[in-house]
């Protein structure tokens, strides 16, 4: 038989002062949780959906992972459309995107010196990158740009700095904002886009970056891949776009491995926050547990009640953490090298956080627990 | 049968290289409807003999048993669930749970038996009324004073219908007029109640309300003439 769930309740208000310490001290724990898992969480989610799978990235050979260090020669795509079967053409348009990327400064009246990442783009590049849709103005004309929705995140800027009608400055020339674009979270969003022709006169280069080609449903990589090895003097390489975020997964692997380190730290910094808090309030009730062992109590009941005392304050502390998390910190840009993206609390990170939490308040309780049960009733039923 | 059947029961406790054996080979009858009171010098194991029959500590020889049920061959977890439904304890400073009201400390062992909860709610009303506590149900232990506390004390050990009722100086730390309430509400919950009793005391009036008296000394029961000539 079970304590009557009172008593855990009211010996949490027993000492109240250590309590709500205790509970704001939970509460910061749990939420660093939340933030720590949200952005992995925005990070996986930010690269996972980056990729589309008929998407195929035709880039230089020799730069390595880094797409922005790759160059290749202008004529690539009409080489490409040429030679390749399988790509998708839909009244007489090839799906193909030839683009030019690179991270450059980019300025605007109120700030200086944020680190952009800019894309110079042709009308194919909608016709290939399926997910990027525009919300609000139009698509660039000479001397214009759109920007993704993380873009001024990205920069560090306020959002209203990069609304349209305002201007942007970038390879020493002046760009007016025109429109704004959305792709689901995925990389590009991050970015601004131009006319390719305008970045080229601009940067004074005629190469481009990458190729991105939409495939046709059912068509592979491999005939592309093939055309890459064979054109050896044009030295390009193609990935599948899906496999290319994989790869910067891969790449973002210590960052993760490093977040999920915080988390278990400060879940550690948690646990001695709670197992402070339940030793002390044990420790003035040894003789209160002796008491209710000799009335009749199992050892099993006794632990669970102290137990329960734990998890009740956890749980307080995630819900309070959690209301936060959500409220707060949901869709929080974050700035980061490859782009932006945004804080994710989503079923997975509430779940953790709240596991998280209520396994501090079972840690936190169950060493003063089995201590104070582990004393012999008839010697702690004389302690004071 | 008695009710309680002490055979042969030792126990002895190292202190160091020190032992010290404040129960040696003793033999106690204790019959239902009795009340027995036990005196003797401090530290001659009237305690520790408590705790023995109310199995919360065992003896390194020797038998007991209450009603039949040999209480040393229990376990731990046994024990425990015997004494919800059988001994009821008395402490000297009455133990009540702070958090729980007065209500809810007498209630707190009635849980632990099979009883609905009209049962249980008879029960608990029945015992605080015997100890005349009806108007504090809803008191916290803070607010009570210390002969209240005591006497939701006694409710404790008595709302179970227990077969054995221990107390350890149950008076030990009330002053004097509260201390006669208690011999008396004791002796009536003896008389009126039927309730078995084996209490411990320092106080030779305390221990007059008993219909025996014992004497525990060096390990042994000496009878009380003895101890009276020995000026304990
Ligand atoms: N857990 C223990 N460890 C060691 N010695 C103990 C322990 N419990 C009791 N003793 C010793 O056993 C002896 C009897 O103790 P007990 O508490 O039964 O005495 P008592 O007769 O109740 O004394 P008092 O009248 O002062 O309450 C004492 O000498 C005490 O020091
Ligand atoms: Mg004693």
């Amino acid at each position: 038989m079970l304590l009557p769930w009172e008593y855990g309740v009211r010996n949490l208000a027993r000492r109240p002062l250590r309590t709500m310490l205790t509970l704001a001290a939970l509460s910061t724990v749990i939420l660093l949780v939340f933030v720590v898992v949200g952005f992995i969480r925005g990070l996986e989610k930010s690269l996972s959906i980056s990729g589309d799978r008929d998407v195929v990235l035709v880039y230089s050979v020799n730069s390595e992972e880094n797409i922005e260090n790759s160059a290749i020669a202008a004529r690539t795509p009409a080489l490409l459309a040429a030679s390749v079967e399988g790509t998708q053409q839909r009244f007489g348009v090839t799906h193909v995107s030839p683009e030019m990327y690179l991270g450059t400064r980019v300025n605007t009246d109120e700030n200086n010196g944020g680190l952009g990442l800019v894309r110079g783009v042709t009308t194919g590049a909608p016709l290939v990158r399926r997910s990027v849709k525009l919300i609000d103005g139009k698509w660039p004309s000479s001397g214009e740009v759109i920007v993704g929705q993380l873009a001024a995140a990205k920069l560090g800027y306020d959002k209203q700095d990069l609304a349209i009608g305002k201007q942007v400055v970038f390879e020493n020339k002046t760009w007016e904002i025109v429109g704004q674009f959305a792709a689901g979270g995925a990389a590009c969003e991050s970015e601004i886009w131009c006319n390719l022709a305008d970045l080229q006169t601009a940067t004074k280069r005629q190469d481009l970056t990458v190729v991105a080609l939409l495939l046709e449903p059912g068509s592979s990589t491999a005939e592309i891949e093939l055309f890459c090895k064979e054109r050896t003097d044009l030295e390009l390489r193609a990935l599948g776009e899906t496999d290319y975020y994989q790869s910067l997964q891969q790449h973002y692997k210590p960052v993760r491995i490093l977040a999920w380190l915080v988390v278990l730290l400060v879940s550690g910094a948690g646990v001695f926050a709670g197992l402070n808090m339940m030793y002390g309030a044990v420790a003035g009730r040894v003789r209160e547990i002796a008491t209710l062992q000799a009335i009749g109590y199992r050892r099993r009941a006794i632990l669970l009640s102290i137990v329960q005392e734990g998890v009740l304050l956890a749980a307080a502390a995630s819900l309070i953490a959690g209301a936060i998390a959500l409220v707060l910190m949901n869709g929080l840009a974050i700035r980061f090298t490859m782009g932006a993206f945004t804080l994710r609390i989503d079923s997975v990170a509430v779940l953790f956080g709240c596991g998280i939490g209520l396994l501090l308040g079972v840690l936190g309780a169950l060493p003063p627990a089995i201590k104070a049960l582990r004393a012999k009733v008839a010697v702690s039923l004389k302690a004071v | 049968m008695a009710l309680v059947e002490l055979r042969g029961v030792s126990k002895s406790f190292t202190k160091g290289e020190e032992t010290i054996t404040p129960l040696d080979e003793v033999d106690l009858d204790i019959q239902a409807g009795e009340f027995v009171s036990l005196m003797g010098p401090s530290g001659t194991g009237k305690s520790t003999l408590l705790n023995l029959i109310s199995g919360i500590d065992r003896p390194d020889r020797g038998t007991i048993s209450v009603d039949g049920v040999e209480v040393t061959g229990l376990s731990r977890s046994k024990l425990a669930d015997w004494r919800a439904a059988n001994l009821g304890y008395i402490f000297q400073t009455h133990n009540l749970i702070p958090v729980l009201t007065t209500y809810e400390n007498v209630e707190l062992p009635t849980l632990l038996l099979k009883l609905s909860k009209s049962q249980r709610r008879q029960r608990v009303e029945l015992a605080l009324e015997a100890v005349g506590l009806t108007d504090r149900a809803n008191h916290y232990p803070r607010q009570l004073s210390g002969g209240q506390e005591q006497r939701v004390g006694i409710a404790r050990a008595i709302v179970a219908h227990p077969k054995v009722v221990v107390a350890d100086e149950p008076t030990g730390s009330l002053d004097a007029q509260t201390s006669e309430q208690i011999q008396t509400l004791l002796q009536r919950l003896n008389r009126e109640l039927d309730i078995t009793l084996l209490m411990v005391t320092h106080d030779r009036d305390v221990a007059g309300i008993a219909s025996r008296k014992l004497v525990l000394d060096q390990g042994k029961f000496v009878d009380s003439e003895t101890a009276i000539t020995m000026g304990v």
